[in-house]
Formats: structure tokens, sequence, C-alpha cells
């Protein structure tokens, strides 16, 4: 090789490289920039005062906790559901997995627009629930709908991923040393499959607690913290909103290194 | 003790069977065969992993052609040894007796005894990942033996383990062999349980049609 063509060959690498790093300098500054400019915005006694308003805490109570009882009483029907996609054939199959991830690719409002027909006065769920004294549509059982309807994809992938990769030998040993059915699972494909589970609770509550386009159009009121923040914004401007989304932002943030950090201890 | 009669199962293509042999009590069967000959199909049946299409097995006199794998009197040790990897040792062996569930004591003695036997008391709170070959092989028969099949079925126990361990888990298997279980060992290698089986079977190769 040449002199010439060992410095051709290294003036190429440096161009990709230069390439390379451009390209991920800016994808990184488009992720980072906007996140950080609502920190650094911030006026130290709106914070202050935003973080000791009895509103903005309700809200954040309110939107964890009803995130984490949505979150909760889905996995109990989604995670049976997500084993049956992972471990049995069935025909149709292909189209319940489509149909499972169109909360995900819908616009949240449409989603919105959809639960709001399905929970109204007019609908059999929203009559049945009207007879028996309860009104669904602005009420928390309805932030939990909402929340649920677009997050739970994200809890029925991830473990459906998980169950899957459980090796069937496992199972099989299991029932040939006396397991039921159901203590296999338990026993045996959940506690082997536990961090993708895991993980899925953790995105659908995570993914719950920041919807706003389906909450909106069920229940504005009570607010949860993305409709206080959209409303705060909409009715006194930015000033107002920003202290609000920081708060909500950095719990956001606590919840995922929290995820990352017990992704990689299992 | 074990009686299979004219056992068939079908898949798309290949067709086992029929089959049908008898066993006492303590018989060492072997069972050879190449690859595809249906070997581990056979052993899926007899552990009620797959149901047989024609043809019953009976066990002690009982018919267990159709029942659960949970329900019947044998033991399956996977050519990978299928040890669970989220319990330690102790919780792999002690696993059937809790299903049975035991008393603690019991679990407690029974657990200790069968690591005597089997000289792997050391290892009892050792976790999974850290196990070598040999190591795993006697856990899994640990666990395999703990609920006192009638019957242990052995799917290639051998081909996991280097020449030096082959030994080693030879004498294991004879050791087995003394307890008075009855055990179907299949293998594609004959020279493996020359010494050990009393009664041999090979699958031909023409089972696949």
């Amino acid at each position: 090789m040449s002199i010439f063509e060992s410095m051709q060959i290294t003036k190429n690498l440096s161009a990709s490289r230069l390439i390379l790093l451009f390209a991920s300098g800016v994808a990184l500054f488009f992720l980072i920039a906007p996140l950080t400019g609502v920190f650094l915005s911030l006026k130290a006694p709106n914070l202050f005062e935003t973080a000791n308003d009895i509103q903005v805490r309700n809200s954040i109570f309110r939107t964890l906790a009803i995130s984490c009882l949505a979150t909760a009483l889905s996995s109990l029907f989604a995670i049976p559901l997500a084993y049956l996609l992972a471990r049995k054939k069935f025909p149709l199959k292909g189209l319940l997995e489509a149909i499972i991830d169109i909360p995900v690719v819908i616009p949240h409002s449409a989603a919105g627009i959809a639960l709001l027909g399905f929970i109204s006065r007019d609908s059999m769920v929203g009559s049945l629930a009207s007879k028996a004294g309860f009104t669904l549509v602005g009420s928390p059982v309805a932030i939990g709908m909402a929340m649920a309807f677009v997050s739970l994809p994200f809890l029925i992938n991830s473990a459906k991923e998980g169950f899957a990769a459980v090796p069937l030998r496992l199972e099989h040993a299991a029932a040939t040393l006396g397991a039921s059915e159901f203590t296999v699972f338990t026993k045996i494909t959940l506690p082997v499959a536990s961090r993708s589970v895991v993980s899925g609770l953790v995105l659908m509550f995570a993914r719950g607690m920041s919807e706003f386009g389906a909450i909106v159009i069920v229940a504005y009121h009570p607010m949860t913290t993305p409709v206080m923040i959209f409303d705060r914004f909409n009715s006194f401007g930015l000033d107002y909103a920003r202290p609000v989304a920081a708060i909500f932002i950095a719990i956001t943030i606590v919840l995922f290194i929290f995820l990352r950090s017990y992704q990689k201890k299992r | 003790m074990l009686e299979i009669n004219q056992l068939e199962y079908t898949i798309g293509n290949f067709s086992f069977g029929p089959f049908s042999i008898r066993l006492e009590q303590g018989d060492y069967l072997a069972v050879f065969g190449p690859s595809g000959s249906g070997k581990s199909l056979f052993l899926e049946m007899m552990a009620g992993i797959r149901t047989p299409h024609k043809g019953s097995i009976h066990i002690s006199g009982t018919e267990i052609t159709y029942l659960p794998s949970r329900k019947r009197p044998v033991s399956l040790l996977f050519q990978d040894y299928a040890l669970f990897p989220h319990m330690n040792v102790k919780e792999n062996i002690s696993f059937p007796l809790k299903i049975r569930k035991e008393t603690k004591e019991k679990t407690e003695r029974k657990v200790y005894e069968l690591c005597q036997y089997l000289s792997i008391e050391h290892l009892l709170s050792r976790e999974i990942e850290g196990l070598s070959g040999g190591e795993k092989q006697r856990v899994a028969l640990a666990r395999a033996i703990a609920p006192n099949p009638k019957l242990l079925l052995l799917d290639e126990p051998l081909s996991a383990l280097d020449t030096a361990l082959r030994e080693e888990a030879m004498e294991l298997l004879k050791l087995i062999k003394t307890s008075g279980i009855t055990i179907i060992h299949v293998t594609h290698n004959q020279e493996e349980v020359k010494d050990i089986a009393n009664k041999i079977i090979t699958f031909p190769q023409n089972i696949k049609t």
C-alpha cells in the first residue's frame, strides 16, 4: 500500500467519523436542549411557590396514584394475555397482536374520543355505570381508563417478549416434577421473565402518567399534571406552566433512572 | 412394572411406532437410534409432554397414557438439565417436594440425604450459573429422584460432558441404578451404556417415512 493510499484512507475515516459525530451531536442536542432549557429558565421563587401549591401537589399525587392503580389492575389481565400470545398458537393471532398495538399508533386525542364513546352515558358501559350511581366521564376512573388504554401495549409487548424468551424445557421440567400449569407459571415462567415484566410495568406506569391527549377528552377535571401544565400555559402563559412541567419532568427522570438501574442489576 | 403397548405418534411425514416393550422394576433400558429416529419424542410421550396418538402406557398396572406430566410417577433428566436459573441448588432440589406440600423438616431432611447420596452437600447454597457440567448433572439428578419416581428417563445424559466427566457420570448412573428405580436411558452412543443397561433396543432410521 502506497503512502498516498494510506493517507486517503485516513482522510476518509476522519471525514466519516466527523459526519458520525456531527449527526449524533445534533440528535443528542435536540433531545437534551429543551429539557435542560426548562430547568435553566426556572426562577427559584416560582419553583418553590409551585412546589408548595396544593393544587399542583394534588394533581401530581392524583396522576401518580391513578397511573399506579391503572397499571396494577391492568396487569391482572394483560400479563395472562401476554403469556397466551407468547406461548399459544391460534387463528388470527397476528391480527390480535396488531390490534393491541393500535393505541400506540393512533393520535391520543382520537383514542380519547373512542374511549369517550365507550364510557359516555349513551353507551352500554356508561348507562350501566349511571344506573349504579356512577358518572364515568370526568372521574378518576375515566382518567385511569385513558391511561390504561394508551399504555397497555407497552406492558403486553414487553411481558410477551419476556415469556417467549423463557425456555419451554424449564416449564416441561417443572411439570414433570409435579407442578400444575398455574404453579409452572407463577414459580417458573413469571420469575424467569420478571425483568421484562417489571420493565413493562414501569413503562406502562410512566407512559400512563405522561398521558395528555386521551385524558383531556374524557376528564379535564379532576386535573392530572399533564392537563394542568396545558391549562396553566393556556390560561396564564409559559412562566406559570414551566415550573409544573419542570417538577413533573424531574419525577419522570427519577423513575427512568430507577428503571435503568434495575435493568442493569438483574 | 412398565408396560408399553403399540405406542404410535405421527407428526407431518414422521411417524413413530407402533412400539411395545415391558420392563420390570430395576430394569435399565438403553434406547439407541440416530438423530430423527424419535428417541426424544418417545421420552416426551413417557413424561406426558406429548400425548400418543395410539397405544397405551401402564405403570404398576395403572394406565398413565393420558395423564398430565404432573400426575405421573415419572421424572425426566433433560439433556441440558433444565435447572431453574432463578433458584439456587437447594431450591432446585426441594422444588418437587414443596410442590407436594411436604413439611419443611421433611423437605430439609430429604434434600440433605439426596445431596449426601450424590456427594453435593457442599453445593447447596450455590447459584446454578456458577456450577460445572458435572455438578449441574448431579443437581438435576437429585431433583429428578427427589419425588421418588417409579420411572426415571434420561435424555442423552452424558452428551454435555467432556471425556473426563463421563467416567464420573457413569459411576453416578450405576449408583442410581442400585436404588431400584426403573430407568430408560436414551443415547446415540452404544459404548456409554454397554456396562450398565440390562435391556437394549434400537430405534431404526426408517422409522421416519
